[in-house]
């Protein structure tokens, strides 16, 4: 197997390190860590370890979740390979050397604390090569447009889990379109649905991670 | 049979005259009385009021005494987030926060509200002696996530001996907790761990099976029936509740009700759910609500089956919408309309009534149900056959029941919408009520003077 493929396989299969006992099968052998490091040394861009390795493993992990076929547990072992695999990249993000894809503001909704399926979407988000600025939970429009406003242009993304808190979103799409009427808004949640999301004029409904990425993806194919 | 009875035989798969109805009501009880859910799941006056009035208000046949998994967190230690429109949330997980495991107190009756539970649980059995009580629990993996934080999910790859010693603590806790409902009179206890909806059936079957096991034993060996409800999709896993061995499973609008159907009868296991908490009791219109029970009840059944919300409903649920399923819940005439309609509107070709209209007779045409039970049906036909006979051969009456294919068809055809109606030359005439008989020759009258002009 290519350097670049192990990459792949171990964010796939959630082998963080050589240290890390899962998964069973892979016991003792190299990890994300390990060979992402290997990688950058033998010469190999930092931007093709990204794009090649690493994000290849997560977007078969986030089919995957899609399908049902892996559940958190999985899929936060991936993203946790991924993000000590990042860890070695980040120099080169600094230099300029790997450009990220985008950025995303995402935030759990005012009144709301829950941050699991927010959290999965911001690392999936970030194992496709976006960059996140996540605003953690129980976020208002205020710090909704503060962020629109430092970062012009990203994409924006919000959650709720509470039948109680998923009407707070409606407000908040206002208030963003108000400043920049093509402001992308994306929303998930448990309770949600395409039909919420028309009612409160949100841009996109994604009932799984991979749904985000796919359709910030195509909006970026739209752009380019 | 009273109420409590009819829950419990369908929880033990038997026959019942009609399916069961539990209208989960948590802090929606607190709407009622006006007041917020920080107010309401506080105070052990507040909840007997409340669910008093919700179990008479929905006509319940089962109802849980208070629909709030954080009691167990909160009385061992984790920091709860009380909100005006929401039960609470944990906000600290002590062992995230460095606390040790054996460091972690094991709740008494005496800690948070558990003392407040028990006395409401008693309370509302003294007031309700024919009405099907359930006891809610925190299952163990959700509290064993109240009490570690989502760090859990990773351990149960990396550090799997350290989530089975939380286990094996989180499950004494649930027994505990069930021991207590039942001694304080519930007749059911539930185990509610939704947390289980996020992880494979590989770690469910390890992580989860032995130790929910465990606790419906406990709940057997005190003489109470058990429940384990699941929110979210946790399709995954719904065999593996079932071996478990509750005797119910519950389930939201998640998962499809086919699937849990045919695999939890399979397993001997009752099921129940899943109306939509949102789509349906809360933005929907009564109607909509209606239908969606019925979904529920046509695919459910009457043996082993229990109607329910997908979980506890949303506080801001309007009562008109929970009214409109008890009412369809008894009401097999209205359940034979809907019917009727959701056929005629998906499947049935319209009929060509071309020769059915007579250019020298009146059409008297009574679209029924034609149920033994549907009094109102032949008393109208019967009201429309008298009036019709002294006009002779100028007036031709029948019925069309809509348990034939035809009758869904005129039914359909003539746009009636409701049971019993009847139709004068394709015109909607009397609808539900019957109509003095004078009124119906009046308009047999007319129509046939209008027909006699133009011939």
């Amino acid at each position: 197997m290519e350097i670049l493929e192990k990459i792949a396989h171990c964010v796939e299969f959630g082998k963080i390190n050589k240290k890390s006992p899962y998964p069973p099968n892979m016991r003792n052998e190299d990890g994300a860590d390990e060979y992402v490091k290997e990688a950058l040394d033998s010469g190999i861009e930092p931007n093709d370890v990204l794009k090649e390795g690493l994000m290849i493993g997560m977007n078969k992990i986030g089919v995957k979740f899609r399908a049902n076929t892996v559940f958190v547990p999985q899929v936060l072992m991936s993203a946790k390979s991924m993000s000590v695999g990042m860890a070695h990249l980040r120099p080169h993000f600094i230099s300029g050397a790997v450009q990220r894809k985008g950025k995303f503001i995402i935030g759990t909704i005012k009144g709301d604390l829950h941050d699991i399926g927010k959290n999965l979407v911001a690392m999936m988000l970030e194992g496709n090569g976006y960059e996140v600025i996540d605003l953690g939970v129980d976020v208002g429009a205020d710090k909704f447009l503060e962020a629109q406003k430092q970062h012009p242009g990203s994409l924006i993304g919000m959650s709720a889990l509470l039948t109680t808190t998923m009407t707070n979103m409606a407000e908040v799409i206002v208030e963003l379109k108000k400043v920049d009427p093509t402001q992308k808004v994306f929303v998930g949640g448990a309770p949600l649905s395409q039909e919420f999301c028309d009612k409160i004029n949100a841009d996109y409904y994604a009932p799984d991670p991979q749904g985000v990425i796919e359709y910030a993806n195509s909006l970026l194919q739209l752009a380019s | 049979m009273t109420k409590k009875d009819l829950v419990i035989s369908a929880i033990k798969l038997e026959e019942t005259p009609r399916v069961p109805w539990i209208p989960f009501v948590g802090c929606h009880a607190g709407s009622l009385l006006g007041i917020t859910a920080t107010e309401f799941l506080r105070s052990k006056d507040h909840i007997v009021k409340g669910v008093n009035q919700a179990i008479e208000l929905y006509s319940a046949d089962g109802m849980p005494v208070i629909f709030d998994l954080q009691i167990e967190a909160e009385a061992m230690g984790c920091k709860l987030n009380w909100a005006d429109d929401n039960p609470p949330a944990v906000v600290s997980h002590p062992m995230a926060e460095g606390v040790a495991l054996e460091d972690i107190k094991m709740p008494t009756i005496e800690d948070g509200r558990i003392k407040m539970a028990m006395e409401t649980t008693k309370q509302l059995r003294a007031d309700n002696p024919d009405i099907a009580l359930y006891g809610l629990i925190t299952g163990p993996f959700t509290l064993a996530l109240h009490l570690l934080g989502t760090d859990i999910f990773m351990k149960l790859m990396l550090e799997p001996d350290y989530v089975h010693d939380l286990m094996k603590f989180t499950t004494k806790v649930c027994n505990f907790m069930a021991t207590e409902y039942v001694k304080a009179g519930a007749d059911i206890v539930a185990i509610v761990d939704p947390m289980t909806s996020q992880i494979d059936p590989m770690s469910f079957e390890e992580f989860v099976q032995p130790y929910a096991a465990e606790v419906f034993e406990t709940i057997k060996n005190e003489g109470a029936l058990s429940s384990f409800f699941v929110c979210g999709n946790a399709k995954q896993n719904i065999e593996a509740m079932c071996n478990c061995k509750p005797d119910n499973i519950s389930i939201d609008e998640n998962i499809s009700l086919e699937y849990v159907r045919d695999v939890s009868l399979n397993k001997g296991v009752s099921f129940g759910g899943n109306i939509q908490l949102t789509v349906s009791l809360l933005m929907g219109t009564e109607e909509e609500c209606q239908r969606d029970a019925l979904a529920c009840m046509d695919t459910g059944g009457k043996k082993g089956f229990l109607l329910a919300p997908g979980c506890d409903i949303p506080m801001d649920t309007p009562v008109h919408n929970m009214k409109a399923i008890a009412d369809l819940v008894k009401d097999e005439m209205r359940q034979g309309e809907l019917r009727a309609s959701e056929v005629a509107t998906k499947e049935v070709d319209k009929l060509d009534l071309t020769a059915h209209w007579k250019s020298d007779k009146v059409r008297v045409d009574v679209v029924t149900l034609n149920s033994k039970s549907c009094a109102a049906c032949q008393y109208m036909f019967k009201a429309a056959e008298v009036v019709s006979e002294p006009f002779g051969d100028d007036v031709i009456c029948k019925e069309y029941n809509i348990m034939t294919e035809e009758g869904v068809q005129m039914m359909q055809t003539l746009g009636v919408r409701n049971l019993p109606t009847i139709v004068i030359d394709g015109k909607v005439e009397f609808v539900s009520q019957i109509p003095p008989l004078d009124e119906i020759t009046k308009k047999i009258e007319a129509q046939l003077a209008k027909k006699k002009q133009l011939v």
